[in-house]
């Protein structure tokens, strides 16, 4: 006894060397978007000496307005542009959810630069501001780069409204997708009177120069790793379809072979964009978790047919080149920050949960996982889990729909009654969203801390 | 994984955007510290490309002074000369922000009339505000200083060879919608140094546009070389007048 126990505390310090909880760099990155808001803000205070009257205080709301947007404008496109400290540390789907939250923003601001400048051109002409409309249409036509700007302004609003919710909802993502792939054409647009007519650029060169260090930086950025990066990825390591395996009705797995696939960083727990070149695919990519952790000579991926192109998966033929974008994601090992850990899947959602189940590192009884779904025939995978479950002694956990279709009871009472020091453990969710939100909400009443709750959703 | 609520954040978005322009353009003085120097019509400032005493060959001479730091910011006198007398003192750059703005809208043109009228730098200090008065005694002298050093206000010509081909030129009066604008270029060697409006747009919102627009105009006039300069953003009517009354000088100077 007393030799399995020292045993039991060796593994764990083994365990805990092992562990090194990485923070995320969202808060320094946060301060740093504050501060270059308060930057803008201060070369608008610099410049202008005094507001008078209403006219001055329109332009002057419009010109504030004007600066914040071409700001948070190159931000919106950094946050797409898959920089690895966001993908990897801070997480893509919390810089998905801050990319739509400020580029809605940013968007109300170009409206309402637009109006608040055109108005107060109109007052300052001696008209009113039912003269709004023809003193854009004169201004488009005699500032410089106007033109240019109004083409792109349009564009914007144009993006913005098919990415509202329900309209989002009724496009195909292909269609959505390449009509969002106009913001830069927007962005290039827009620019150039920035830089012509805006007031602080004109009066203060080192301004000018720290807007197109800005923007250059941005677009250093976008280039690189969206651009050069996926294509050496891609030529180094020569991925191809492997086979395609079906693991339950409407769940396939798509094995990728490749050269030297270990050198490409990859994690379990991460995603790749997969672009699978057969006729239909090829314009198209989409992210799925790696369910297995990868290997020098394979990827897996585990995919549930829900749209168009998961459903076409399983026609793949083996040898079909596949062109991936990776790796991304922070649902890692370095989220943990104790020894224990909780995985909780539900249904399709135990890809990265099975990958983390087999490389988390642990002693036995460490790690546990639950998995949700509606029946055992849809346990995708379970019994790769149960031998991974043997070899390592860890606990695996099964919720299913009783057989008249009640649901499982996962609630804080039967969490603690399964796990009683539930509120000592990490834990990694993954899962459809209202799912997780409840799950979410049971693991907070059974004691668990909401830092200690690692969850990944792609719902804006 | 908190719940997201759409509206109360949109709600919260807006409010505190708005709320913060508001009080960013409330905290802003009413009236433009520049205009105090801008007073009494005298010619917004010139260009940062144009030399020093750029109306020479007219026996008249511009001389700035050194700027002197007050504890409530730097004060800068520009005078004018004309056969060695000060025609016109104005501040380039004198205390703003908050109250300063408002003592400096106060003292400065009681400052150059003063100079004007002493010629010299023996002028009383305005009462409430001693350092903005000091600073601007010291400036003026500076200025007086380098006037007599290059003796007594006649042309410097600075050792430079061009300068004998300087000369003034002044353009037509051209009318605009909010009032008339004539501009005065300095060519040398063919080339434009320096260029000023004697007249433009003021009153009200037209001296803000005119204040803001004019220095523009004079780079874009000096850079450019010729009257083919871009429109300044919501000063179109002042641009457009700008440039009729630029090409009417440049036609002089050409023939």
């Amino acid at each position: 006894m007393t030799t399995t126990l020292a045993g039991g505390r060796a593994a764990r310090r083994q365990t805990m060397r092992r562990i090194r909880p990485r923070r995320s760099p969202a808060v320094p990155l946060l301060i740093a978007v504050w501060a270059g808001a308060a930057a803008v803000l201060w070369l608008w205070w610099q410049n202008t000496p005094s507001v008078a009257d209403t006219t001055g205080r329109v332009l002057n709301a419009g010109r504030i307005t004007g600066l914040l947007a071409g700001y948070l404008m190159a931000l919106v496109v950094l946050q797409m542009a898959r920089v690895p400290a966001l993908e990897r540390r801070v997480g893509s789907d919390r810089v998905a959810r801050w990319h739509a939250m400020t580029g809605r923003y940013t968007l109300c601001l170009v409206v309402a630069h637009v109006f608040l400048i055109m108005w107060g051109y109109a007052l300052q002409a001696g008209k009113t501001l039912g003269d709004v409309v023809q003193q854009t249409i004169d201004s488009v036509n005699q500032l410089p780069d106007m033109g240019k700007a109004a083409i792109g302004t349009g564009l914007l609003v144009l993006i913005g409204l098919v990415s509202i919710g329900p309209v989002r909802r009724r496009m195909p993502y292909d269609t959505w997708y390449h009509v969002h792939l106009m913001t830069y054409a927007a962005v290039y647009l827009t620019f150039w009177h920035q830089i012509s007519t805006g007031n602080d650029f004109a009066v203060e060169p080192a301004a000018k120069t720290f807007w197109y260090g800005l923007y250059g930086a941005v677009t250093a950025l976008v280039v690189w790793f969206r651009i050069i990066t996926p294509i050496r990825l891609n030529l180094r390591h020569r991925m191809r379809v492997e086979a395609v395996i079906e693991e339950t009705p409407g769940i396939v797995s798509v094995l990728v072979g490749g050269r030297k696939l270990h050198r490409m960083g990859a994690e379990a727990g991460q995603f790749f964009r997969w672009r699978f070149l057969a006729p239909g695919m090829r314009f198209s990519s989409h992210p799925y978790s790696l369910s297995a952790a990868p290997r020098p000579d394979m990827l897996r991926i585990t995919v549930k047919a829900i749209g168009d192109h998961s459903a076409r998966l399983r026609e793949l033929e083996p040898g079909t080149r596949v062109w991936a974008e990776g790796p991304y994601g922070a649902l890692t090992a370095q989220r943990r920050s104790r020894g224990k850990v909780l995985l909780v899947a539900g249904g399709v959602g135990i890809t990265p949960m099975r990958a983390l189940f087999e490389t988390l590192p642990g002693a036995a009884g460490d790690i546990t996982l639950l998995y949700r779904a509606n029946s055992t025939q849809d346990l995708a995978l379970w019994d790769e889990l149960a031998k991974i479950a043997d070899e390592r002694g860890a606990r695996l956990m099964y919720a299913v729909n009783s057989p008249d279709g009640a649901r499982p009871d996962i609630s804080a009472e039967s969490l603690q009654r399964k796990i009683p020091d539930i509120d000592r453990h990490d834990v990694f969710l993954c899962g459809p969203p209202g799912f997780a939100q409840s799950v979410y909400e049971a693991l907070r009443g059974a004691g668990v801390p909401a830092r200690r709750i690692h969850h990944e959703s792609f719902e804006m | 994984m908190k719940k997201s609520h759409p509206i109360r954040r949109a709600v919260l978005a807006t409010a505190v955007t708005v709320s913060g322009i508001v009080l960013l353009l409330s905290l802003k003085p009413a009236t433009d510290p520049g205009s105090a120097a801008a007073a009494g019509g005298a010619a917004p400032p010139v260009g940062a490309a144009a030399p020093q005493g750029g109306a020479q060959a007219a026996g008249t001479a511009t001389i700035t002074g050194t700027a002197v730091q007050t504890q409530y910011g730097p004060v800068q006198v520009r005078l004018t000369v004309s056969n060695g007398k000060i025609t016109q003192a104005e501040a380039v750059q004198a205390p703003s922000g908050g109250q300063s703005s408002q003592v400096t809208a106060d003292a400065v043109p009681k400052l150059n009339q003063a100079a004007v009228a002493a010629q010299s730098a023996e002028i009383d200090a305005v009462s409430g505000a001693t350092y903005t008065s000091t600073g601007y005694k010291e400036s003026l002298q500076s200025a007086l200083d380098q006037v007599q050093s290059s003796g007594g206000g006649s042309a410097d010509q600075g050792g430079s060879g061009s300068a004998q081909a300087a000369r003034t030129v002044t353009g037509a009066v051209a009318q605009t919608q909010y009032g008339p604008v004539q501009v005065r270029i300095t060519v040398s060697g063919g080339k434009i140094t320096q260029a000023e409006a004697v007249q433009a747009p003021s009153g009200g919102q037209s001296s803000q546009v005119t204040a803001d627009a004019v220095p523009k105009l004079n780079q874009a006039a000096v850079a450019a070389g010729s009257a083919d300069i871009d429109a300044v953003s919501g000063a179109t009517y002042t641009s457009t007048g700008y440039r009729q009354s630029l090409q009417s000088a440049l036609d002089q100077a050409g023939g």
